[in-house]
């Protein structure tokens, strides 16, 4: 287990290195910079470089590079541009929005992907199964953004039972069902659609090992042996739900646009087009370690629920 | 029974006949959302919609166009143009302090100062000394006349700032004080931002109590809010969406013209397009009024560098007339090859240049040019396509309003930075003139000559100006955009 941990903190540390390092240069590659955007079709040459030099971007780029570096060593994520405050601190206002609304959205594609899943693979090739794969089809094919839209149209314009768009700060749950529901949903009907496919593929598998058909020939009915299936397939699961609740975090860029949310998503889009580096490179870092954690926490998740790991 | 019966009903109409029962708050739909609340570090007509009920500036622009007084009651300009006195109202800033002569002093050396990294510093730049005899007067002195001073002074970078928040390097990107009817209540990037009513404003309390500006880029759920009442006013409306608008009774269409001149700017530095003859047959070429129509939702044509109803735009200029005819014969004239390709550049944040720059690609293809559309991100239009290497052969802009012709037209008396490339030597001398010029009749005159130049040799393709297209709730009166520095104003609006 030391070992193990041992290896993914130096593979942390490293991709960490290399994403950061890469987004640096990166964001500073693309043409025109947060003077060029601030000193907009007014502004001369000589007026862009002196707002240059009063945002500290003056200087040659690998000494940027280093007191970046010795910055984040200090657990400083710089100072925004754009915002002008602390990098952190956007990051503690916007994170909590898009947390929510990612962890709303997971909680219903779980609920709903597996639901699903489990009923398409005991009921299979039956009408219940067909009309599942059937949905599972549109739902993976449904752009987003699309989505987002039809599901405003009917549910916020003609019905009025959600708002048109944007959020509150009011800190219960309440308001967020309110304010999160149909974004949570544009985001959580094709990743259900997945993890139905998915969980449906793993238990219809494990219908077929040796011990279901010893069980069954012994009379053991169907509900125990839902129970004994769907706690064996299911930790098969774990590696694909790390890899969308990471994807969530990328998601949430699509759909903060079009519901209006001040997440992260939102915020990313911003400073890239402001060229906004600081922050660019803040969400990243975030964005880095939160699915590197989330990955872990999967891989830590299926070693112990899944003991036959633990002995290869 | 029927007398408290009757008492009440009497209640109830008075009350709703006074307003009384209707809060007076506002929402409004903003397609674009401030940069930074700090008036003086931007460039961005977003966030001077914001600042403008925050802070105050020395006079300012009424509805009809003209420079009125605000913080200043009065001014006197030297006959020799060297010194401005100003003459200052009673006023208090939102943190309690009042509104005097160091203030002034202390807004317009924080602008000009480079450490600021303002992109308006060269406009304070012929400022020598400020002078403050007292605390109600100011002086400016100047280097050189400049008579677009008081222009600078009446924009939103013209905000007064209190004195002792600007000497402890107050954040005023996010926590704006100003003298402003408004005082920010939050600001929520990418989502709201609400103001409260300034009790102690300088001209009385104004009628709303708060201002909820929401950003919503999407110009369909613009118009769906306002349809089911979740915004009070909209500054989107798209052109297919008129007859939607016009035809509920609950909504109130305005259409003005805007402070925008619209341009399809041709690189005057690359082959063939060098040639005059060649810029003004790509303006025969072009209907101009289909590219309104179409792209814009409506507008006027121009035929030279200046808005529709600007002050300085010359009768005597009429705009190109679409002849594709004569453009094709002007084309062969001009000895350009059939193989002739152009590159287009367009601005990828703004859809409505997108299409207009479709249109003339279809349009130029019917007089025999070919061209090639590339859109491009609006970081990358403003540093490969307006500035750094120029790389484009036409693109398509508008440039917003100014409320003196220096700040359209000085870039062009500089032949090697500005993007067009527009390089001729008499309209650098008269542009020199122009600005060191107080009589305004003369200074009429010299930008006269400058935009018939402009027009005679089209370094641009002219579309026009657009008109300023918003919607509101048929119960919402007073609301007000300012011309040519296209603000919201918030100071008379009533909700009925």
């Amino acid at each position: 287990m030391l070992g193990y941990l041992t290896q993914q903190t130096i593979s942390f540390v490293i991709t960490l290195f290399l994403v950061l390092t890469l987004v640096f240069f990166g964001v500073r590659a693309l043409p025109g910079d947060p003077a060029t955007i601030r000193g907009g079709l007014d502004a001369s040459q000589e007026e862009i470089q002196l707002i240059r030099k009063s945002l500290g971007l003056a200087g040659p780029l690998v000494q940027q590079f280093g007191d970046y570096w010795a910055s984040l060593a200090r657990g400083d994520l710089g100072r925004s541009i754009r915002e002008q405050r602390g990098v952190s601190r956007i990051l503690s206002e916007r994170l909590p929005v898009t947390l929510r609304l990612a962890s709303m959205a997971f909680a219903l594609s779980l609920v709903v992907g597996v639901g699903l899943g489990v009923v398409a693979a005991f009921r299979q090739n039956g009408a219940g199964d067909r009309l599942i794969l059937g949905y599972t089809t549109v739902g993976l094919a449904l752009p987003e953004f699309w989505l987002g839209f039809l599901l405003i149209l009917l549910f916020a314009v003609e019905l009025r039972w959600f708002p048109l768009i944007g959020y509150s700060a009011d800190p219960t749950f309440g308001s967020f069902l309110y304010y999160l529901f149909l974004p949570a949903l544009t985001l959580a009907i094709p990743r259900a659609a997945q993890l139905a496919r998915l969980s449906r593929a793993l238990l219809l598998e494990e219908r077929r090992s040796d011990y279901v058909r010893t069980a069954r020939s012994k009379g053991v009915r169907s509900l125990a042996l839902v129970r004994h299936v769907a706690a064996n397939a299911l930790p098969g699961l774990l590696p694909l739900l790390a890899l969308e609740l990471g994807g969530l975090l990328t998601g949430t860029i699509v759909v903060e646009q079009v519901f209006g949310l001040p997440g992260l998503g939102l915020t990313i889009l911003g400073a890239i087009s402001a060229r906004d580096y600081p922050v660019v490179q803040g969400i990243t870092v975030l964005a880095v370690v939160i699915y590197m954690a989330i990955n872990w926490l999967a891989d830590l998740g299926q070693l112990i629920a899944d003991p036959r790991l633990r002995y290869q | 029974m029927k007398r408290p019966v009757g008492l009440l009903l009497s209640l109830l109409v008075s009350a709703a006949l006074c307003g009384v029962g209707l809060a007076q708050e506002l929402t409004l739909a903003a397609a674009a959302q401030p940069e930074t609340l700090d008036p003086q570090v931007t460039a961005a007509t977003s966030s001077f919609q914001s600042t403008k009920s925050l802070y105050d500036t020395l006079v300012e622009v009424a509805p009809d166009g003209e420079i009125v007084a605000a913080l200043a009651e009065s001014w006197e300009v030297a006959e020799d143009g060297s010194t401005v006195t100003f003459h200052l109202t009673d006023a208090t800033f939102h943190d309690g302090t009042s509104f005097d002569s160091a203030d002034v002093k202390a807004s317009i050396e924080r602008i000009a100062d480079p450490a600021t990294g303002s992109p308006k510093a060269s406009e304070f730049a012929t400022i020598s000394e400020i002078e403050t005899p007292d605390e109600n007067t100011v002086v400016l002195h100047l280097s050189e006349p400049t008579p677009a001073l008081l222009a600078t002074l009446a924009s939103g970078w013209g905000a007064m700032l209190p004195s002792e928040k600007v000497a402890s390097g107050h954040d005023f990107g996010n926590m704006p004080v100003g003298t402003g009817p408004f005082v920010l209540d939050e600001w929520v990037r990418d989502s709201f931002l609400r103001l409260d009513r300034f009790e102690d404003y300088y001209k009385g309390p104004v009628g709303l109590e708060t201002v909820t500006i929401r950003f919503v880029p999407d110009s369909a759920v613009q118009l769906q809010g306002l349809i089911t009442g979740e915004f009070d006013v909209i500054d989107t409306v798209a052109s297919a969406d008129y007859g939607t608008v016009e035809s509920n009774p609950d909504l109130e269409l305005v259409r003005e013209p805007s402070g925008l001149v619209l341009v399809g700017t041709i690189n005057n530095r690359r082959e063939y397009l060098d040639d005059p003859q060649v810029r003004q047959a790509l303006n025969y070429a072009v209907d101009k009024q289909v590219v309104l129509d179409v792209a814009y939702g409506g507008g006027e044509p121009v035929g030279t560098f200046m808005e529709v109803g600007s002050p300085w735009l010359p009768d005597s200029i009429g705009h190109f007339a679409y002849d594709p005819e004569r453009a094709e014969e002007m084309l062969a004239e001009a000895g350009v090859p059939e193989e002739f390709t152009l590159d287009i550049v367009l601005p990828q944040p703004y859809p409505t240049h997108i299409t207009a720059g479709q249109i003339v690609q279809d349009m130029l293809g019917d007089v025999g040019i070919e061209s090639e559309i590339r859109i491009v991100e609006w970081g990358v239009w403003l540093a490969e396509v307006y500035g750094g290497q120029h790389d484009f052969d036409i693109t398509v802009i508008g440039h917003t309003g100014k409320l003196d012709p220096t700040g359209r037209l000085d870039g062009y008396g500089d032949p090697d930075n500005n993007y067009a490339g527009y390089d001729n030597e008499e309209v650098v001398e008269l542009l020199d003139r122009a600005a060191s010029t107080s009589d305004v009749e003369e200074r009429r005159e010299l930008y006269a000559q400058v935009l018939t130049l402009m027009h005679e040799e089209a370094p641009f393709i002219y579309f026009g100006t657009p008109f300023r297209t918003y919607a509101a709730r048929a119960n919402v009166s007073g609301f007000w955009i300012t011309p040519l520095l296209d603000t919201f104003d918030f100071r008379d609006v009533r909700i009925d």
